[in-house]
């Protein structure tokens, strides 16, 4: 049977080792489970911070000697185009994978939000946090119990929980983060979507693994995109 | 003709897969050096060995850690070949600062500071499992290290980042 030092020194060395021994020891000690969580809470400044900006440049490899005098400045022409065309491609493509693990990073800093509740936030608050990214959410989004203006990736960014019946769900408004396509992620114990809002960015909507079930954040990602009214 | 063709349908191949790595490369290499601008170079040099050496590649989904180990091996060599000073931990972080100071919250701050400072034996590790994803057991082989020792190093690497940021250590066990 694991004793809590032993517990502790394996949690430090990996906080998400998902090895049985140490969920059976930590589901049967709450104070192990309390210092998860702080061990957790801390992990997750840790992932953020290690996430430095990283500016855009194309990568260029060199040229083969094969190609000689003008066919050469042609041949370099053509790469360097090449790699412009597929540097933007990938930058469009890019951010979705490293945005969803900046979605999910930003979770992780603010468990509070998760509370399961059926008190909406005022209406003033919620108003006062999504004005600055003109927009405002029709009543058939749901019950909203969190609405926070937070930092993300250098903007501020409406940070709202519907409540739904499959629980929770985080709504982050992205009006800076343009994608082109819908991504769907699981990292870290959320399960969630991006979605493209032509014109407006994006939103992120996520729930906790544990609560969702298949097809559920996509049909909610769909309500609150469509709540959504962009004012002028 | 043809083979030009090819030639080029596999540059540029090869590019975009290097680009699309280039932010994982820049920031493990970043956390190495623990210096943008060093990092921007061996990331473009570890870039063109890999480009020589792209047969050695024989599965495409190997390429991220494939490119890890020649960036970790580069930056040994920058070492090696330019004999590069020895700066002081608050010169690197003085150096640093506009990018501790980017920090969305002065808590994120606070731990890329820590992290500055790390010893070299704790950083690596950690950037390789929380950064990349490895496991103790890939760790172990990128770094030739028993898993024991990765996971003393793991712990000692937050222990001390910890510390450092003021966290409650009382509930720690001891080593």
């Amino acid at each position: 049977m694991m004793d809590h030092t032993q517990y502790r020194s394996a949690t430090m060395a990996d906080p998400h080792d998902p090895d049985p021994d140490l969920r059976a020891h930590r589901e049967s000690c709450a104070e192990c489970r309390a210092f998860t969580e702080q061990l957790l809470r801390f992990e997750a400044r840790l992932e953020r911070a290690l996430l430095i900006d990283i500016p855009t440049k194309p990568v260029v490899l060199p040229f083969a000697g094969r190609a000689q005098g003008p066919r050469r400045w042609m041949a370099m022409a053509a790469s360097l185009l090449l790699a412009l065309v597929v540097a933007a491609g990938v930058w469009l493509t890019l951010p979705q994978r490293s945005l969803a693990a900046a979605v999910v990073a930003h979770m992780a800093g603010e468990p509070d939000a998760w509370q399961l509740t059926d008190v909406p936030v005022p209406d003033a608050d919620l108003n006062g946090v999504l004005k600055d990214s003109k927009l405002r959410l029709k009543p058939a989004a749901g019950v909203v119990s969190y609405a926070s203006s937070c930092s993300f990736r250098g903007h501020k960014v409406p940070h709202l929980v519907v409540q739904t019946q499959s629980g929770p769900v985080t709504v982050m408004v992205l009006v800076h983060e343009a994608v082109r396509n819908p991504k769907q992620f699981d990292e870290q114990g959320y399960r969630g979507t991006i979605v493209p809002v032509p014109g407006h960015g994006s939103i992120a909507v996520l729930m906790r693994d544990a609560s969702s079930r298949s097809g559920d954040v996509e049909r909610i990602a769909a309500r609150v995109s469509d709540s959504i009214v962009w004012t002028p | 003709m043809n083979d030009e063709i090819g030639g080029n349908q596999r540059r540029a191949r090869f590019q975009a897969l290097c680009q699309s790595l280039r932010p994982d490369l820049l920031r493990f290499a970043f956390w190495l050096s623990r210096d943008r601008a060093l990092a921007e170079d061996v990331v473009q040099e570890s870039m063109l060995r890999a480009w020589k050496a792209r047969d050695s590649l024989l599965d495409e989904t190997a390429a991220k850690p494939w490119l890890l180990t020649i960036v970790r091996r580069e930056y040994a060599r920058t070492f090696e070949r330019k004999r590069l000073p020895t700066v002081s931990v608050d010169e690197l972080v003085a150096d640093e600062e506009p990018m501790l100071a980017a920090a969305e919250e002065q808590n994120i701050s606070d731990v890329r500071a820590a992290l500055m400072k790390l010893p070299d034996e704790y950083r690596e590790p950690l950037i390789l499992q929380v950064l990349m994803g490895y496991s103790t057991a890939e760790i172990a082989r990128e770094l030739e290290l028993s898993g024991p020792a990765v996971l003393t190093r793991l712990f000692r690497a937050r222990q001390q980042l910890r510390a450092a940021c003021g966290e409650d250590l009382s509930q720690d066990p001891q080593e």
